[in-house]
């Protein structure tokens, strides 16, 4: 298996994490599209796991703006979870529709799960 | 490209000088010259070291049949080790490596080439064992540490999971002031 020696050899994981989203119906823009962070090689090769949280603002057409760390467990997650917001999207209100002045709030779970008993 | 790949985990010895304890090795000592008392040692290290394995192994040989110091043997069999592994012999790897530190059991780069050969082979324990020896002897070894991720991927691998979570009762929001 030389192709996985060379990635162990590297810290970088070969495998693409899953995701799950977790919502509820409380908020008031509408996800469109929704980016998971990547998991930092490092806190893979490493074990770490952790939690972010990023508030941010919507714009009319969808794009989070004012984005910020809120909390956050390990500073090796933060680019990651910025990353990952500034790329996602919400639906684009209409004009008719004012732009709420509410934050919204993002939490990402980095999780390392066994798979020992694939 | 086996070889290349496996290389940079190997620890190779380019001169019996680097055979030497971290500790013992002083300034005067040029960590670039490569094997005056034995050239075959020395080119059979160079060898190695440009990922050629099968002339690595040859040289690595033929210097160990002039080798007199212990010094030397101990550098040429753990070469030998690493040059064998290189070539998937893993079995003559293990003799080499296993003759490296009869001659010095304090030889962390054997225990480091030793504990790859048990990976490769998928014989944990004896890796595991290996792993905690070389970074007992020397803790900050980036190959130690990268043997020891290898071993933890094999023995417990785990798979990245992300959860998203935009629930309102996570306390997420806040209104801004």
């Amino acid at each position: 298996m030389p192709v996985l020696l060379l990635l162990w050899a590297t810290g970088i994981a070969a495998d693409e994490p899953s995701v799950t989203h977790l919502e509820d119906e409380s908020h008031e823009r509408v996800p469109l599209n929704t980016v998971a962070p990547v998991y930092p090689s490092v806190a893979r090769r490493d074990r770490i796991e952790g939690d972010v949280q990023v508030c941010f603002k919507v714009d009319r057409e969808g794009r989070p703006f004012r984005i910020a760390v809120r909390t956050s467990t390990n500073r090796v997650f933060e680019k990651p979870a910025i990353r990952a917001i500034r790329a996602s999207r919400y639906q684009p209100l209409p004009d008719s529709q004012p732009v709420p002045a509410i934050k919204t709030c993002r939490t990402f779970r980095f999780r390392l799960v066994s798979t020992a008993g694939d | 490209m086996i070889i290349v790949r496996l290389l940079p985990l190997l620890m190779l010895l380019a001169s019996p000088a680097d055979a030497q304890a971290p500790a013992d090795r002083s300034a005067a000592v040029p960590k670039t010259v490569i094997g005056p008392d034995n050239a075959y040692l020395a080119d059979g290290a160079a060898a190695l070291k440009a990922g050629d394995a099968e002339d690595g192994v040859r040289l690595t040989e033929r210097g160990l049949m002039s080798a007199t110091s212990r010094r030397d043997r101990v550098a040429g069999y753990s070469n030998l080790c690493a040059g064998l592994a290189m070539l998937q012999r893993y079995d003559e790897a293990l003799q080499a490596c296993n003759r490296a530190l009869e001659l010095d059991d304090g030889h962390w780069r054997s225990y480091s080439n030793r504990a790859l050969v048990h990976l490769k082979q998928e014989r944990y324990p004896e890796a595991e064992r290996d792993i905690s020896t070389g970074e007992q002897l020397n803790p900050n070894s980036r190959t130690l540490k990268t043997l020891r991720v290898m071993y933890r991927d094999a023995v417990d691998p785990v798979s990245p999971s992300i959860i998203i979570d935009d629930r309102r009762e996570s306390e997420a929001d806040e209104t801004d002031q």
